[in-house]
């Protein structure tokens, strides 16, 4: 790769992984002169019977002041205020946050707050707006995806005035984010796969985008090799604990990669069929991956190329053409998205048609496309995509994604 | 602090006059674009009324200000931030990096992924912006320089490359 003449990376992620990695929490805390925590997960990971294992691990030197489990699907606001109060209450002086995305965001919102003694989150929504470090925070991620555990951003939505609000800063890096396999072991087939390509599409755009830079692309070329090797393995074998470790260390690399290079339009496009249609963030980021590669063929064909040996491996990338490479990595994901469909029983969507609710209502009617096509000019990560977008290219990608066709390469405008 | 010596700012001058001059005719050329091109006025018809945005560099400019009235008329407001609500920011880190925007050394994309500057406010309005500013660019710039400073030249039909482009010029040097 050319090293670009100007980046910034930046990564103080402490990462204890492995098999009793929960088990270290109690001396970690201790170290930081907290041993009042408070839990804060949701209700499918209590199910799960998760925070029974978490809290048998914790001993006498922790005592948990309160267990707050009813983070909904999607941080809001309402439910970051609602925890910072309960924080304060039972007198707490640490957060493990248990869970995926929303748990660990939530978590990152409520430590912003009981930090800085404040009741009022938006004063520090945007980038940089925090000026001093947070209380302790442990992030036990019990999904292998979206990667907060390592990253420095919180999304938080606000439903009040139908938006997502951003923070970005140093400061909200968990102090320590522990990847125990146990975490995930459990994990249904279809979430397990959508997450995991969550990661890889971090990965993949860390490497294509505008901000990547050797130390991204060196996280997440590896992240990338992890995922494409044990995912489908622990789709059939759910509790295969070295894959399942393999596929949290992989989430972890690309969460690194992309927290500094940032991602493109494949977040654009996802974000904005999340937050029109409410449908999953994995499923939209698996969907749409294939389609993002395709778009930015002609700018990045060599990094893209790049690709196919940590997707695909020695075998097929010195088999291939060095000149049909490109193509291989975006027909590879493609092909992935097939053989997950085939693995979960065709619970894994493949296009934007198939995504379904868990009632099996379709959530992507094809008359809500121009809204979201409309949506996604407004997502900041648009500016970080190689090739530009206006609304026609995305109502295009859109329209090929809902169809699960090939996205017709003349279409697309070069400039 | 008796014995602080005070280091007067000097080569600096003329980085400083230049970009000056260059966030002088830009803000005017938003506004003559915002009348007369259909692509602008339609960024702007999606703001809403009394709002102001500003381009500039950390810590002291120089900026440009360019707002909506409370009839929706687009205009350039000259380069003081202190005497108005600002409703977004974008703000260079420092005038030299501003400077490599506007001499033509690095995309506004390209510094955006560098994180070279700072965004305060509203990010859908905040993308809204930065398509203006990239039409005004190819508006205003010879091909060659507005391919440097976009990530894609547009093809434009004729019309709005000739007769629009030499309305923004001449009602941007008239102040219309
Ligand atoms: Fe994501």
């Amino acid at each position: 790769m050319v090293t670009p003449d100007y980046y910034e990376f930046g990564s103080r992620a402490h990462i204890i992984a492995g098999h009793g990695a929960i088990e270290q929490i109690p001396g970690l805390l201790s170290s930081m002169g907290a041993q009042n925590p408070m839990v804060i997960t949701d209700q499918g990971v209590v199910r799960a019977g998760l925070v029974d294992i978490l809290l048998q691990a914790l001993d006498s030197r922790i005592t948990v002041k309160t267990i707050q489990d009813d983070v909904p699907a999607d941080s809001d606001l309402k439910t970051v205020h609602t925890l910072a109060g309960q924080y304060r209450k039972y007198g707490c002086n640490a957060i493990i946050a248990l869970g995926g995305g929303s748990v660990m965001d939530t978590a990152k919102g409520v430590n912003i707050l009981v930090s800085a003694s404040s009741d009022n989150l938006l004063a520090f929504s945007g980038a940089n707006a925090l000026t001093h470090a947070l209380n302790p925070l442990v992030a036990v991620p019990t999904t292998a995806g979206t990667g907060s555990e390592v990253t420095q951003v919180a999304v938080i939505s606000d439903p009040d005035n139908l938006r997502k609000l951003l923070f970005t800063s140093g400061f909200l890096m968990p102090d320590a984010a522990v990847l125990d396999p146990r975490m995930t072991l459990t994990l249904p087939a279809p979430v397990t796969a959508s997450t995991a390509m969550d990661a890889l599409s971090h990965a993949v755009e860390a490497c294509l985008c505008m901000g990547r830079n050797p130390l991204s692309t060196a996280h997440a070329h590896e992240a990338i090799a992890l995922i494409s090797h044990n995912l489908v393995p622990v789709i059939r074998q759910p509790d295969h604990k070295p894959g399942r470790l393999a596929l949290a260390t992989g989430a972890a690399l690309a969460g690194m990669a992309f927290s500094n290079s940032m991602v493109g339009m494949v977040h654009t496009l996802g974000h904005a069929v999340g937050s029109v249609c409410h449908a999953a963030h994995g499923t939209c980021m698996a969907v749409l991956l294939p389609y993002g590669m395709a778009y930015n063929l002609h700018k990045t064909q060599h990094l893209l190329a790049d690709l196919l040996l940590p997707m695909a491996g020695a075998d097929v990338y010195a088999r291939t053409h060095p000149a049909e490479r490109a193509q291989k990595a975006i027909d590879w994901i493609h092909r992935m998205n097939q053989r997950l469909h085939q693995a979960t029983a065709g619970a894994h969507a493949v296009c934007l048609r198939d995504i379904k609710n868990q009632d099996g209502k379709g959530l992507v009617p094809r008359h809500l496309l121009p809204r979201i096509a409309h949506t996604a000019l407004g997502d900041g990560s648009i500016f970080y995509n190689p090739e530009d977008l206006d609304y026609d290219d995305c109502l295009m990608v859109l329209e090929a994604a809902f169809d699960g066709a090939l996205l017709d390469l003349s279409r697309v405008k070069k400039g | 602090m008796t014995d602080f010596m005070e280091i007067p700012p000097g080569r600096h001058y003329m980085k400083r006059w230049y970009l000056s001059c260059m966030l002088w005719f830009f803000g005017r050329a938003i506004q003559a674009a915002a009348r007369v091109d259909d692509g602008v006025k339609s960024e702007f018809a999606a703001m809403p009324d009394n709002f102001t945005f500003c381009l500039g560099a950390f810590p002291s400019g120089p900026y440009m200000v360019v707002g909506k009235d409370a009839r929706g008329r687009v205009r350039y407001l000259g380069s003081c931030i202190s005497d108005r609500t600002i409703h977004l920011h974008l703000m260079f880190k420092n005038p030299a990096l501003l400077f490599r925007v506007f001499a033509f050394q690095e995309s506004t994309s390209v510094a955006n992924a560098r994180n070279r500057l700072y965004v305060h406010g509203d990010v859908p309005q905040a993308c809204a912006v930065v398509r203006i500013m990239d039409m005004i660019q190819v508006f205003l710039l010879p091909k060659f320089l507005a391919k440097r400073a976009v990530k894609r030249y547009p093809a434009w039909p004729l019309k709005r490359r000739t007769l629009v482009r030499a309305q923004v010029y001449v009602r941007a040097f008239a102040g219309l």
